[in-house]
This record gives C-alpha cells, sequence and structure tokens, in this order.
C-alpha cells in the first residue's frame, strides 16, 4: 500500500527520505560496478514490465481481482540489489505518473515495497533452496516467498503509520495483515507459476542473478544499515521531542496548544524550527554528499 | 515526447512551464515540507496555502477538470486512511485530510507542468544517480509499448474462451501470459540495447533541453522560499 504525504510524522518519513536515498545511491553504484552494460536497459524495461503486469487482473473471490506485485519474482531474477532497484524506479514513476503516495513518503514507500519486499523474497528464495531445485521445489519457495514478502512488507507499512500515531497498532496490523493475507496468496501463486513458467521454457533466463551475488557479508551490511537507524527511529519516536503531527494527534488539540503557545512561545517555537531546518539542510548534504562521491568513482571509470 | 494519458497538460506555454526544471522541483519540494509542518492550531496558514496553490494552478492553466479528476483517483486512499482513526474528533481528521490533499495537488501541479524528460534532467543535475534516471525514462517510453503487448494479450485470451476456466486452469493461464511478457521484456531490452550502441550510445544519454537557469527560476525560487519563511515566522 502507497502511503500519501502526511500520514508520517516528518521525523519519520525525512529519516525514511535519507535511509532509502543513501540504499539507492549504493544500489546504483554496486549496479554500475556489476551488471555488464549490456544490461543497461533490462532494469528498466522490467519496471515498464511491472506497470505492464497490473494490468493483467486476475479474479479472486467476491468480484474483487488481484495483480502480480512483482517485487519478488524481480528479486529473484535479478537478484535483491537489482531488483530493488527496479522495484524504486517502479515507486517513484507512481508517485510521479499517477501521484499514487507522496513526494516526502517517498522513502518511506521504497522502503516497504522495494527494499523489505526484495530482500525478503530473495532471502526465503534462497533459504528454502529454490534457485537450485526444481519442480515442485521451485513452486514451493516461489510461493512461499512471493507470500511472505507482501506480508512482511505490508507489516512493515503498518508499523510506520502506528508509529506516526495514524493508527493503533493492533488496528493496522490486523486490517493489514487479513488483506494482504489474500493478496499475498495471489502474488505467491503467481511469482511461482511464472517461476516454473521460466524454468520450462527459458532456464538460461533464471541464471541471470549471478550478476548480482549477494553474500553473507552483504546481509550483515544490509541487517546493520537497517537496523541501526529503526532502533534510533524507535527510540526518538517514544521521546517527547515536538514534533507537529504528534501535537494534531493528541485527541484535544487546541487546549494545550493554547496554554502552551501563549508562555513558552519564543525559545521553544524556534527551537523547533531549528530542528526541522537542521534536519532539512543534513538532508540535503547527505545527498549530495553521497552523489559526489559515486559521480567521483564513475568519472575515474570512464577514463 | 508525452503520453496523452499520463501528462496531456505538460507541454504547455505557462510561465510555470517555462521554468526550469531543477528550480521547480527544489520549490515545490520546499512548498510541500512546509505544509506538512504546519502545526495543527494554525488554520489560517491551511487556507494561505490553499490560496498560493490556488494562484499557482491558475497561472500554470491546466484545467481544473483534469487536476480534479487526477485527485478524484487517489481520493479514496486518502479518505480511507484518514478515516482509520476515527476517535481523533472532527478537527483532527478534517486537518489530517487538508494537509493530504495540499501535498497532492502540489505534486500534480509540479508533475504536470514539467515533460518527464525535463524533469529527470532536472533530477540528474541535482545529483540522483545516473543508472535510476535512466532506468525511469526506459520505464516512461516502453511503459505504454508493453501495457499494450499485455493487453493483446488479455483480448488473444478472451477470444479463445467462453466464460472462466476452473482456478487451476485460470492460474496457469494467466502465470504463463506473464511469464510470456517477461521474456518478450528481456528480450526487447536486449534489441534496444544492440539499438543503442550502433547508434552511438557511450553510457550516458544527451538529452536537448532549451531550458537555462534565468531570472524567471530565481523570481519564482525567492518568491517561495520568502512565502514559506514569512508564513512561518510572521503569522
Amino acid at each position: 500500500m502507497h502511503i500519501p504525504d502526511g500520514f508520517l510524522t516528518n521525523r519519520l518519513a525525512i529519516s525514511l527520505d535519507i535511509l532509502s536515498g543513501a540504499g539507492i545511491l549504493y544500489a546504483a553504484h554496486r549496479a554500475k560496478i556489476e551488471f555488464s552494460s549490456r544490461r543497461v536497459p533490462i532494469m528498466g524495461v522490467l519496471g515498464a514490465f511491472v506497470f505492464a503486469a497490473q494490468m493483467l487482473n486476475f479474479p479472486i473471490l467476491g468480484g474483487t481481482s488481484g495483480h502480480l506485485i512483482g517485487g519478488s519474482l524481480l528479486a529473484i531474477l535479478l537478484g535483491p540489489m537489482a531488483g530493488s532497484l527496479t522495484m524504486a524506479t517502479v515507486i517513484i514513476a507512481q508517485a510521479l505518473f499517477l501521484q499514487d503516495g507522496g513526494l516526502i513518503a517517498l522513502g518511506a514507500n521504497i522502503f516497504n515495497i522495494s527494499a523489505v519486499t526484495c530482500f525478503s523474497g530473495y532471502g526465503i528464495f534462497k533459504l528454502l533452496g529454490g534457485s537450485a531445485g526444481s519442480g515442485k521445489r521451485l513452486l514451493f519457495a516461489g510461493l512461499l516467498s512471493g507470500w511472505l514478502s507482501v506480508m512482511i512488507s505490508s507489516a512493515c507499512c503498518a508499523l510506520m503509520m502506528s508509529l506516526s500515531g495514524a493508527i493503533p497498532i493492533h488496528i493496522g496490523l490486523t486490517t493489514m495483515l487479513g488483506y494482504h493475507a489474500i493478496v499475498g496468496i495471489v502474488e505467491g501463486m503467481l511469482t511461482a507459476g511464472v517461476l516454473s513458467f521460466l524454468f520450462k521454457v527459458r532456464p538460461d533466463l533464471m541464471s541471470i542473478d549471478g550478476m548480482g551475488r549477494f553474500g553473507a557479508a552483504d546481509w550483515i551490511g544490509a541487517l546493520a544499515f537497517v537496523a541501526i537507524p529503526a532502533c534510533i527511529l524507535v527510540a526518538a519516536g517514544s521521546s517527547s521531542l515536538p514534533d507537529p503531527l504528534q501535537k494534531l494527534l493528541t485527541v484535544n488539540p487546541p487546549l494545550p496548544e493554547t496554554a502552551a503557545g501563549s508562555e513558552m512561545l519564543p525559545s521553544a517555537r524556534y527551537a523547533d524550527y531549528l530542528m526541522r531546518g537542521g534536519l532539512f539542510v543534513l538532508f540535503i548534504g547527505l545527498w549530495f554528499a553521497i552523489s559526489r562521491l559515486t559521480r567521483h568513482r564513475r568519472g575515474g571509470h570512464e577514463a | 515526447m508525452r503520453h496523452s494519458f499520463i501528462d496531456r497538460y505538460s507541454a504547455l506555454d505557462s510561465p510555470l512551464h517555462l521554468l526550469e526544471p531543477r528550480s521547480k522541483l527544489v520549490a515545490f519540494t520546499t512548498l510541500i515540507i512546509a505544509v506538512l509542518c504546519i502545526p495543527a492550531n494554525k488554520g489560517i496558514l491551511f487556507f494561505m496555502y490553499f490560496f498560493a496553490t490556488a494562484i499557482l494552478m491558475g497561472i500554470s492553466q491546466v484545467p481544473l477538470t483534469f487536476i480534479m479528476g487526477r485527485v478524484l483517483v487517489i481520493l479514496p486512499f486518502i479518505v480511507l486512511a484518514t478515516l482509520a482513526a476515527p476517535w481523533r474528533g472532527f478537527p483532527g481528521l478534517a486537518i489530517l485530510f487538508i494537509r493530504a490533499i495540499l501535498c497532492l495537488l502540489l505534486l500534480i501541479l509540479l508533475t504536470n507542468t514539467t515533460r518527464f524528460i525535463e524533469l529527470l534532467r532536472g533530477l540528474r543535475k541535482l545529483g540522483c544517480p545516473e543508472i535510476l534516471v535512466m532506468n525511469l525514462s526506459f520505464l516512461y517510453r516502453y511503459l505504454f509499448v508493453l501495457t499494450e503487448e499485455a493487453m493483446r494479450m488479455k483480448q488473444a485470451r478472451d477470444c479463445r474462451r467462453v466464460g472462466r476456466a476452473p482456478f487451476r486452469e485460470e492460474l496457469k493461464i494467466l502465470s504463463s501470459m506473464l511469464g510470456t511478457l517477461l521474456i518478450r521484456s528481456f528480450e526487447r531490452a536486449e534489441r534496444m540495447y544492440s539499438a543503442m550502441l550502433s547508434r552511438g550510445f557511450s553510457g550516458e544519454f544527451q538529452v536537448y533541453s532549451p531550458r537555462i537557469f534565468s531570472w524567471r527560476d530565481l523570481t519564482f525560487l525567492s518568491g517561495a522560499a520568502l512565502f514559506v519563511v514569512m508564513t512561518f515566522l510572521i503569522l
């Protein structure tokens, strides 16, 4: 599910922007090294494939229909790095073309739908040995990786919304998981179906994964990369720093606002602005710095 | 190049369309962040931002019906997410809703006053990695080619059967359709790459764009910055 702007606290949304931005820059950097240049258009065209595949609906119970989401399929075919980069492309395009998901919430959406789905789908597929096996094993691994990746991603989405105070955690988790359990079954069955079809028809396409190997050290790095900011975020989320959205979410906003607003106006307010400004500058600076770094290396590569 | 469904009005000649993409990106991002930072007890700020958005919409000459159509598509999601917390009371819900709608309007305005290829060029100049920009441009160019292919396959399937097949059969048909589409996408990508190489592709796109950073952009950027600073410091 794509989160629109305004439903996450600014702190959460902007830190996830930074996290996803850094992840994308790293993935782009690795893709540049590992992908032979022959594969340049493949990620973009597969992004268009995900869009097109979502036109092919599949009827489920009661007149509703599901479609392929494609995260775990791309991760299995291209490897998790290139797969999540492709899914990130799709999510950015959905935000820009269809306004599906907000601009500041883009980091959160990329994290949920591309990073979490691709990495968990790929990890589960590898754990179940889907790549080595054929036939039944491949079907089973594909099914489970599709289903679980959708479930984990929707749980992440519910967690973010409830961390922002938009919905209480138990309601969010039950509705999101309940809905996505059905969507995920369709996703899993289609992932398994497409994989076994490819295995029969074009087994050579299944081994593209070899280009973007993802070893144990990479897994540890990726987990630390996500876990450390997540811990800081949860710690910060439970603190009582001022945040406009959290003020909004108190049940009766006018009372404390007027009381606090009249007496501690200047200092608290400017500290708040300073914090927001600092976050913004940090975000821009980090983006700039990392992009400079990666650009510099590419320049050397060209020469 | 533009698609009539996605960005029909992105090639108009309004003052907003003539701006350089980078300045538009920065200004609109700032405006959206400012909207997200409005404290809940400052209702008047929402009016001011709504007013500013309305002025921008007027300048942009994008038809109002088109913008409203876009809003209507996303509206159900926003309403659903807003109503997930009914205990918050009317003012809280209304503010959440207004904030989401304002951000949506600004985003619609940004994407519909800039040609996508120019937007990508702006992103590239702002430091977005080349590979992501390239992916996005391929996605934009081949989106409708592949969608059309998918629709053709769907039509062929529908022509060959009556009613609905049993569940297992249906699943098998759909997954082989998707698989075929995937293989065709792969092969198309290979063909595209040979075509690009034979035309002298060197690893980076060269996009011609007449837009340069001019006094117009300076005015727009400083106007937006002034507006944000004023609304937050004075009110």
